[in-house]
C-alpha cells in the first residue's frame, strides 16, 4: 500500500516535472523565435526604405539642380546600402549611411520653398519620415526582445534548459556607435 | 523672471517619486490581477440573491411540466417520492436556520445548500456562456457602421500620418497592424474596437488629427496598440458580457407579458440562427448587444404595463391570477440587478477598467518613449469636446470619457515651460516683420501674468492672421517654426497654421474652426457630467479621471503640471468632514435598507411560489373532467376572490 502511494507520488512528481520542462522550452522556442522575428521585421524596413529612395531623388531633381552632389551622395548611399548584402555588420553600416544621406538631403531643401510647399514632396517626406521611424521602432522592438531573451536564459531554473539548447544571450541593435557595429552578432532569419 | 515657488497652483516640476514605464506595467499587472478576483468575488456575491430568487422559479417550471406530464402519462412513484423527500428536507433545513434551534446533519445542510443554489447557479452560468458563444462571432463591423466611420485618405497628408503612425505603432509592439477607421465627428476621441488583437480596428475621429501634432497623434495611437496588445479587447468583451447576461435574464423573465421583451428574445434568437453574411451578421450583434442594455434600464418593463392597465378584461385577469407569483420573481431580479450591478459589480468592472487604461498609458509611454506627447494629446483631448456619435454602448473603449473630462482643463503648462514659450515669442518676434501689439513693455511682474499677457499678445495676433493680415501670418509661422524646434514644448493649444493660411485666403470654414477653436477655450463653466452605455450602470466611471493619468504620465517623466488643490482653509476641510460623517453612514442605512427590501423580495417570491406549486399540485390531483361543475364552481370563486380583493 504504501509503495504505492510512493509510486503513485513519484510518477506525479515526474509527470509534473516534465510538464514544466516542456513549457520552459517551448517558452525558450518562442522567445527566440520572436528575437528572430524582430529582426527581420528591421529588414523587411530597410527594403522599403531602399524602394523610396529613388521616388524621392526624381521628385526632389526638378528643384534642385546644383544640389547635385547631395543628390549623387543619396543614390550612391542606397546602392551601397542594397549591395551590402547578408553580412550584417556592413550592412549596419551602410543602412546609417543612407540614413544620413537622406537626413541631409531634407536639410538641404529646407532651402528651397517651392519644394516645400509641393504637395509631393510632403507626402514623400512623411513617407520617408516614417520609413526611419518604422526602422528605429523595428530596433526598439528588436532589443527589446533581446532583452526579454537574455533575461529569461540567465535565470536560474531556464538557464539549465537554455544549456542543454545551446542558447547564448543575444547581441542588442546598437544604433548610435558606428564602430561597434563591427563586431555585431545578430542572426538571420 | 520669478522662481517656480511664486507660481502657486503648479507642482514643482520634477515629480517626488519617479516611475519607469516598466515598473508602472509591473504595477498596473498586479493591480489588475487584485481587480479580477475583487470582480469574481462582487460576482459571487451577487449570485448568492440571483439564484435565490431564480431556483424557485427554476422548480416551479419543472415540477408545473412535471404536473403537466404525469397528466397524459403517468411518471413513476419513485419521481414523486423523491421530490417530496427533497421538499421536505428543504423546508427542515430552512426552518432550523430561521428559528435558530436545533442540530443540522452537514450532509443535509450541503444537500439543502446545493438544492438552493445550485440550479440558478448553473442557470445563471449557462446564460452568461450562452451570451459568450452568441456574441463571439460578432466582430467588429456592427460598431463601425453605428459610428459611421470612413478608411482614410491615403492623399490626404494627416490620414496618411496617422496611417502611418499605426503602423509604426503595431511595428514597435510587435503586433499585426490595427485597421484604421476615421469618424467626422464634432467631438475628438479615439477607440480600439475588436474582439482580439488580429481583427482589432483603430477609430479616431477626423478633427483630431487637425488638432494634435505627429508626436501626439503617435502617442495615442500608442495608447491604443499597447490596449490591443495588452489584450485589453477581450477582458472588454467579457466585461460586457456580464452586462448583457443580465439584460438576457431581465428578458426572459419579462418575455410572457410584453411585447418590447419578446421582440427582443426574437431579435436574438434570429440572430443565432439565421445564416447571414458576417457584416450583415455583425451589425445584427451590435443592434442585439444594444438591445439587451436597454433592458437593464429600469424605467418601463413589460411586466410593469401588464399589471398596471386599468381596466383589465376577463381573460386578462385570469391571467394576472395565475402569473402573480411571477410578478415578485421579476421585481426580485430587477431589484437584486440593479442594486447589485450599481453598487457592487458595476464599480469593480470600472476600477479594473481603470487599471487596464493605465497600462495602457504606460504602454504607450514604453512605445514612443516620450511621455510628453501622451500628456499633450490627453490635455488637449479634455480641453475639448470628447462627444462621440454611435456606438453608445461601446463608451469604455475610448481614450478619454465620450461624456467630457474637463479634470485637466485650465492647467497651464509647467513653468519652465511657460519660460521657453515666452523666450520662443521673442525669438520669434525678430524673425518676421511683426505686427507689435500697442504698449509691450517687459514687466517683471512674475512669470505667470508675463505668460497671461503673451497669451493674450498671441491670441490677438492669430485673430489678425485671420482677418488677413500678412505680418500676423508671417510672425505665427515665425513663432510655429522656433517652438517645432522644441519637442518638450507641445503645441497643444496653438491653432493650426493650415487653418490660418486657408483662412488668409478666404476660407470661410477654416475661419469658423478658428473662432470656434477660440471659443471652446474660453468657455469655463462646469460640463455636464452624463454617462452612457455601460456606465449607467456602475456609480463609478469606467475611465480614469485623466487628472491621475497625468499624473502618472507625470512620474514617467512628462512635463505637465500636475493640478494640485488649492489649500482650502481649515473651516471648509472640517465641514467637509463633517458632511462626509453625515453622508457616509446615511449612504449605508440606504444600501442596507435596500438589501432588505430585495431579502423581503426574495421571501414574498418564495412563499408565493410554494402556494402557486401547492395550488398546481392540488388542482392536478383533481379530476376535472368527471366533475365539470366543481371546475366552473372553482373557477367562479377565485374570480370573485380576485376581483373583491382589488
Amino acid at each position: 500500500m504504501d509503495i504505492l502511494v510512493v509510486l503513485i507520488a513519484t510518477i506525479v512528481a515526474v509527470v509534473l516535472a516534465l510538464l514544466y520542462l516542456l513549457r520552459v522550452y517551448n517558452g525558450l522556442i518562442k522567445m527566440r523565435n520572436g528575437v528572430r522575428n524582430a529582426w527581420s521585421d528591421i529588414d523587411v524596413q530597410f527594403t522599403f526604405r531602399h524602394n523610396l529612395v529613388p521616388n524621392l531623388v526624381e521628385s526632389v531633381k526638378g528643384y534642385m539642380s546644383h544640389e547635385r552632389k547631395t543628390l549623387e551622395a543619396v543614390a550612391q548611399a542606397r546602392s551601397t546600402a542594397m549591395k551590402a548584402g547578408a553580412d550584417i555588420a556592413t550592412r549596419t553600416v551602410a543602412e546609417m549611411a543612407l540614413s544620413g544621406a537622406v537626413g541631409n538631403l531634407f536639410a538641404v531643401a529646407e532651402g528651397y520653398p517651392d519644394l516645400k510647399a509641393s504637395r509631393n514632396f510632403l507626402l514623400l517626406q512623411e513617407q520617408l519620415t516614417t520609413t526611419e521611424n518604422r526602422i528605429a521602432f523595428a530596433r526598439q522592438h528588436y532589443n527589446e526582445m533581446v532583452r526579454k531573451f537574455n533575461t529569461s536564459i540567465a535565470e536560474f531554473p531556464r538557464n539549465l534548459v537554455a544549456v542543454a539548447l545551446g542558447y547564448t544571450p543575444e547581441k542588442m541593435f546598437a544604433a548610435e556607435s558606428h564602430d561597434r557595429a563591427n563586431d555585431q552578432n545578430v542572426p538571420v532569419s | 523672471m520669478s522662481t517656480p515657488e511664486t507660481v502657486a497652483t503648479t507642482r514643482p516640476f520634477a515629480p517626488r517619486d519617479p516611475e519607469t514605464f516598466f515598473k508602472a506595467q509591473l504595477r498596473n499587472r498586479r493591480s489588475t490581477w487584485r481587480m479580477s478576483a475583487l470582480c469574481v468575488f462582487a460576482a459571487l456575491i451577487m449570485g448568492i440573491p440571483l439564484t435565490l430568487v431564480l431556483t424557485p422559479v427554476f422548480y416551479a417550471i419543472t415540477m408545473t411540466t412535471a404536473e403537466v406530464i404525469n397528466r397524459f402519462s403517468p411518471l413513476p412513484p419513485a419521481f414523486w417520492q423523491n421530490a417530496n423527500d427533497l421538499a421536505k428536507l428543504a423546508y427542515r433545513v430552512a426552518d432550523t436556520l430561521i428559528k435558530q434551534r436545533g442540530v443540522l446533519d452537514p450532509q443535509e445542510l450541503a444537500i439543502g445548500a446545493a438544492l438552493v443554489l445550485l440550479p440558478g447557479m448553473v442557470l445563471a452560468l449557462m446564460l452568461w456562456v450562452g451570451t459568450l458563444m452568441l456574441f463571439r462571432h460578432g466582430g467588429v463591423g456592427g460598431t463601425i457602421a453605428s459610428l459611421s466611420a470612413r478608411e482614410p485618405n491615403p492623399a490626404d497628408l494627416k490620414e496618411l500620418q496617422l496611417a502611418d503612425a499605426v503602423q509604426e505603432m503595431a511595428i514597435a509592439a510587435g503586433l499585426p497592424a490595427p485597421k484604421v477607421m476615421l469618424v467626422d465627428s464634432v467631438g475628438v476621441n479615439g477607440a480600439a474596437i475588436g474582439t482580439s488583437p488580429t481583427d482589432a480596428h483603430i477609430v479616431l475621429s477626423r478633427r483630431l488629427l487637425d488638432d494634435l501634432n505627429r508626436d501626439q497623434l503617435q502617442a495615442l495611437v500608442g495608447h491604443l496598440v499597447a490596449s490591443v496588445g495588452n489584450g485589453d479587447l477581450r477582458i472588454a468583451f467579457t466585461v460586457t458580457s456580464v452586462f448583457e447576461t443580465c439584460g438576457l435574464i431581465i428578458t426572459l423573465i419579462n418575455a410572457p407579458f410584453g411585447k418590447q421583451s419578446r421582440s427582443t428574445l426574437w431579435r436574438i434568437i434570429r440572430y443565432t440562427f439565421r445564416r447571414r453574411p458576417a457584416d450583415a451578421k455583425s451589425a445584427d450583434a451590435d443592434e442585439v448587444a444594444e438591445l439587451l442594455a436597454d433592458m437593464l434600464d429600469l424605467n418601463s418593463t413589460d411586466i410593469d404595463r401588464f399589471f398596471s392597465s386599468r381596466k383589465p378584461g376577463l381573460i386578462r385577469k385570469f391571467l394576472r391570477l395565475i402569473s402573480y407569483p411571477f410578478l415578485f420573481t421579476n421585481m426580485a431580479v430587477e431589484l437584486t440587478l440593479w442594486f447589485f450591478l450599481n453598487v457592487l459589480l458595476g464599480p469593480c468592472m470600472a476600477l479594473l477598467w481603470r487599471t487596464r487604461r493605465y497600462l495602457a498609458d504606460a504602454g504607450a509611454v514604453e512605445l514612443t518613449r516620450n511621455p510628453d506627447a501622451l500628456a499633450g494629446a490627453l490635455q488637449r483631448l479634455s480641453e475639448d469636446s470628447t462627444v462621440m456619435a454611435g456606438g453608445s454602448w461601446a463608451t469604455h473603449l475610448f481614450v478619454v470619457n465620450p461624456s467630457g473630462d474637463q479634470s485637466l482643463r485650465g492647467v497651464g503648462p509647467a513653468p519652465d515651460q511657460q519660460r521657453k514659450f515666452l523666450a520662443a515669442w521673442r525669438e520669434s518676434e525678430n524673425a518676421g516683420r511683426t505686427v507689435r501689439a500697442a504698449g509691450t513693455p517687459v514687466l517683471s511682474t512674475g512669470a505667470e501674468e508675463e505668460y497671461a499677457r503673451v497669451r493674450k499678445e498671441m491670441m490677438s495676433t492669430v485673430m489678425a492672421a485671420a482677418a488677413g493680415s500678412t505680418d500676423a501670418v508671417a510672425r505665427m509661422q515665425a513663432f510655429a517654426k522656433v517652438v517645432s524646434a522644441d519637442p518638450a514644448l507641445g503645441l497643444h493649444d496653438m491653432p493650426n497654421l493650415n487653418d490660418l493660411l486657408l483662412a488668409q485666403r478666404g476660407d470661410r470654414t477654416a475661419i469658423a474652426r478658428i473662432r470656434m477653436l477660440q471659443q471652446t477655450r474660453h468657455q469655463e463653466g462646469s460640463p455636464k457630467r452624463g454617462q452612457s452605455g455601460l456606465q449607467t450602470h456602475s456609480f463609478l466611471s469606467f475611465h480614469p479621471p485623466l487628472n491621475k493619468r497625468a499624473k502618472r504620465l507625470q512620474k514617467m517623466g512628462a512635463h505637465v503640471a500636475a493640478p494640485t488643490r488649492t489649500g482650502s482653509s481649515v473651516v471648509a476641510k472640517i465641514v467637509i468632514a463633517l458632511l462626509y460623517f453625515i453622508i457616509g453612514p446615511l449612504l449605508a442605512l440606504a444600501g442596507v435598507l435596500m438589501l432588505i427590501v430585495i431579502a423581503m423580495m426574495i421571501g414574498l417570491n418564495l412563499i408565493v411560489l410554494t402556494l402557486w406549486l401547492a395550488v398546481i399540485h392540488w388542482a392536478f390531483a383533481q379530476d376535472w373532467a368527471r366533475n365539470i361543475h366543481a371546475f366552473v364552481g372553482f373557477v367562479e370563486q377565485v374570480i370573485q376572490i380576485f376581483s373583491r380583493g382589488r
